[in-house]
């Protein structure tokens, strides 16, 4: 009996035939194609906090000023200079010749109507950032005059973040509740097709007011959730770039000639939180035993396979502000168990609230656990799903939990105001803490106009929260991006912004 | 007469299981901890911004009364609105819905041509090496996880032979075709596994049948007692079979869409549960349970078609 045999060639033969037009590889010059861990959900700026949609839509919209490369500095961007008045309540900008990507130009009123729009509108999540504005005002076309409550220092870097992108007021009014799924914008780029947890394809603003940029015609941005998939697409030559590349896989990559991982300096830091309300956490000398105890180092090494930075203050590596030299805990298990006893600490026991499935949690809590039993504290590692374990961090249902934060703003005011002042909304990043001291500190650094003093209360703030441990800082780690070595500057500001208007692909 | 009426009233069974299965997912999703507006709105979220959207969402009100609104909407043709994604359900869901549905059949074409040339060639060398081959495909078929089995091909045809795309669902209809050949082949090929273990097994009882061996003794030849006679006969129990299997197929995708990032059905479920997303994920298990019912409904007609003696 051959038949079946020539029944199973025909199928075999079948598929092959199928496969025989190759793969299509190698992306056209002037394409920029990216394989991304997360799909976006809106283009509209005021409307999201969620990185996969700000790191696509930074690209559609351009801002009164904008931070530089290293997110220390602020840059002129539609706005071509500004003035402050002395007593720091009167901003008054002087806007460039610009045009929306729809041909309409950019003017004054378009500002005051997306700065309005962004401070008023109820469900925007960073809403509060924009609440020391009190009047909006445009004198004439090119110039914008905005009035505060109170003098802001962090103002001026509110209004370079995503959340404050320029709006074409007509556009925006005519689109209303769609204008998330067809932006307009006065950026380098614009959105030309959304499929869905598939892809979305950018083209450039033949409007775009910058001469020269950008320099590619277009982008296509490709959902690839699996780590795996990503880093094959790459090697495969399908994609130019692939963002997040597991820490584990970014050696292999390095040595590949044909590719270049790109680690650019993040704003990240993965923490700790404690809380600060379950005793005996709400004693400062347990707190530091329990930090004392952790090695920081052997965290960095397994989690992020050394590619992060053990983190010495809260706030983020080389960031506005950040002390280098904030003196951190050296990992001491002896002296740590010396401190719970002088506590009067006995059989502590600790629940540790991780995400399920996360890995890098999971290899935390292994580590942390095995460390935290050389001092005598039993760690119970409790798994939640991740909406879950956040509803417990919210509602204080933990001891220890760990968490991560990345900044929206280059300022230090916001992750200040959230992370330390005890403000009783946010307390602490629900962990409770609460010293007046640094709740008055960060009041006063808020307002302060002269950025020397300002540094000085920052630095001050990070070496008080360090010795309270309002948390356990972990490591600070680099945004990972890998592309194709004709792939140029495909890179990563440290709040996360991809400077796409400069990148090419040769 | 008869037959008409079944074809005619069986889709109807479709609005009691729809609305079951409406209630139930309501009630469940809803009962899994976690809040919506919190997860959406992240470590930036002010009570102030919260109360705003489940308020815009409706989440504040009565669960009982959520479900109402939910039912008249319904009516309305209205699946409400997604919280995470800002825009209509509708619009969200059916354009996920081809990826998954190009998945599933191409997973049970493949599956089912490679099961009946398996089995055909089992059954016919039954006993000897052909047979053992194939019997341990099919045991080691059952063993691999499907998401290793799609990495392995990958690696193999993508990366090394350079004959499909890695991932990704292409833009005309040939280039998806192209595309979602190494993902149904993943599929099928776990399927095929269960599909051969069962047909193989009921073609050599059909073979050895008295009617087989009747037919054989007047000299029909075997090509023919083979595809005339066995396959029909033992091939219906692998269809309701594989009726069965389509609820494992369709949350099998979510795994193998995961990996190929084929932009369906699955991949948008699980993103939906991750984000308390209620209504999208009400309307996919909606959608999920008219295919099982329809699959399931397609069988019966198919088992009729094959064998007369199977009344309706």
């Amino acid at each position: 009996m051959k038949f079946a045999w020539k029944h199973a060639l025909l199928a075999a033969g079948l598929m092959l035939g199928l496969a025989g037009w190759g793969a299509d590889r190698a992306a056209a010059a002037g394409t920029l194609t990216i394989a991304r861990e997360q799909d976006s959900t809106t283009f509209d700026p005021a409307k999201t906090i969620l990185a996969p949609d700000i790191w696509v839509l930074t690209q559609f919209y351009s801002t009164l000023v904008r931070s530089d490369i290293t997110a220390t500095k602020i840059l002129p961007d539609l706005a071509e200079s500004w003035t402050i008045s002395p007593d720091g309540k009167t901003y008054t900008f002087k806007l460039r010749a610009a045009k929306f990507s729809d041909g309409s130009p950019v003017q004054a009123s378009d500002v005051v109507f997306s700065l309005k729009r962004v401070r008023d509108m109820k469900d925007a999540p960073l809403r509060a950032l924009f609440s020391p504005l009190d009047q909006a005002e445009a004198p004439d076309p090119a110039t914008v005059v905005l009035t505060l409550k109170t003098p802001s220092p962090p103002f001026l870097a509110t209004l370079a973040m995503f959340a404050a992108s320029i709006l074409p007021e007509k556009a925006v009014t005519a689109a209303g509740d769609k204008f998330g799924e067809q932006p307009v914008g006065s950026g380098a780029f614009v959105l030309r097709e959304w499929r869905r947890g598939d892809t979305v394809v950018l083209e450039r603003n033949p409007n775009f007011w910058e001469p020269g940029l950008p320099k590619l015609d277009r982008i296509e941005w490709k959902y690839v959730d699996n780590d795996n998939t990503r880093v094959l697409k790459l090697q495969a030559g399908e994609v130019d770039a692939a963002t997040f590349i597991p820490w584990n896989q970014i050696k292999q990559l390095q040595a590949d000639p044909k590719l270049n991982v790109q680690l650019d300096n993040s704003t990240r830091l993965d923490h700790i939180l404690i809380n600060h309300s379950h005793k005996p956490l709400d004693n400062k000398l347990v707190r530091q035993a329990l930090n004392t105890a952790i090695d920081q180092k052997a965290i960095v090494d397994v989690v992020t396979s050394g590619f992060g930075t053990v983190a010495n203050s809260f706030f983020p590596l080389n960031g506005v502000d950040y002390n280098p030299d904030n003196k951190n805990y050296a990992h001491d298990p002896a002296k740590a168990k010396a401190m719970l006893e002088q506590a009067g600490v006995k059989n502590l026991k600790l629940d540790f609230v991780i995400v399920a499935g996360d890995s890098s949690h999971e290899q935390i809590a292994v580590l942390v656990k095995d460390q935290l039993a050389k001092i005598g504290v039993e760690l119970n590692i409790v798994k939640l799903e991740a909406g879950q374990q956040w509803d417990a961090l919210v509602a204080g249902d933990y001891d220890l939990g760990i968490m991560w934060w990345l900044n929206d703003v280059s300022d230090p005011d916001e992750k200040a105001q959230f992370c330390v002042s005890g403000d009783p909304e946010n307390r602490s990043y629900y962990t409770n803490y609460n010293n007046p001291e640094v709740s008055v500190l960060v009041q006063k650094a808020a307002v302060e106009l002269d950025p020397a003093k300002r540094k000085e209360m920052y630095y001050k703030i990070q070496a008080i929260a360090k010795d309270d441990v309002h948390w356990i800082d972990l490591y600070y780690s680099p945004f990972r991006n890998a592309s194709r070595s004709n792939v140029k500057g495909f890179v990563q500001d440290p709040l996360g912004r991809y400077a796409l208007e400069t990148a090419s692909v040769e | 007469m008869y037959r008409f009426r079944f074809v005619l009233f069986r889709p109807l069974q479709l609005v009691p299981v729809l609305l079951g299965i409406s209630a139930i997912t309501f009630v469940l999703v809803r009962s899994i901890p976690g809040d919506p507006a919190r997860i959406l709105l992240g470590s930036r979220a002010t009570p102030e911004t919260i109360a705003q959207i489940r308020a815009q969402f409706g989440l504040d009100e009565p669960l009982w009364l959520q479900f109402v609104y939910f039912l008249k909407n319904l009516v309305h043709g209205d699946m409400g609105r997604s919280i995470l994604y800002k825009s209509e359900v509708l619009g969200i869901v059916t354009d996920r819905i081809e990826p998954t549905a190009v998945l599933v059949a191409g997973s049970v074409l493949l599956a089912v041509v490679f099961a009946v040339s398996l089995s055909a060639l089992a059954a016919t060398h039954k006993g000897r090496a052909t047979d053992h081959l194939v019997r341990m495909f099919s045991t080691a078929g059952l063993g691999f996880p499907a998401f290793w089995l799609g990495i392995m091909l990958m690696m193999v045809f993508s990366v090394r032979l350079e004959l499909f795309p890695v991932s990704g669902y292409g833009d005309t209809p040939l280039d998806r075709l192209h595309h979602m050949l190494l993902p149904c082949l993943t599929v099928a090929l776990a399927l095929s596994a269960v599909l051969t273990r069962n047909l193989r097994a009921s073609m050599i009882a059909q073979m050895a049948s008295d009617y087989a061996t009747a037919a054989r003794a007047r000299g029909l030849p075997d090509r023919a007692i083979f595809w005339r006679h066995v396959l029909p006969n033992s091939i219906v129990p692998t269809v309701n079979l594989l009726a069965i299997n389509i609820g494992w197929l369709i949350g099998g995708t979510v795994v193998i869409e995961s990996v190929f990032s084929i932009p369906g059905m699955g991949q948008l479920l699980v993103r939906a549960i991750f984000s308390r997303d209620y209504m999208v994920v009400q309307a996919v298990a909606m959608v999920f349970a008219c295919a099982s019912v329809l699959v399931n409904f397609a069988a019966d007609i198919a088992t009729v078609a094959i064998d007369p003696r199977v009344k309706l």
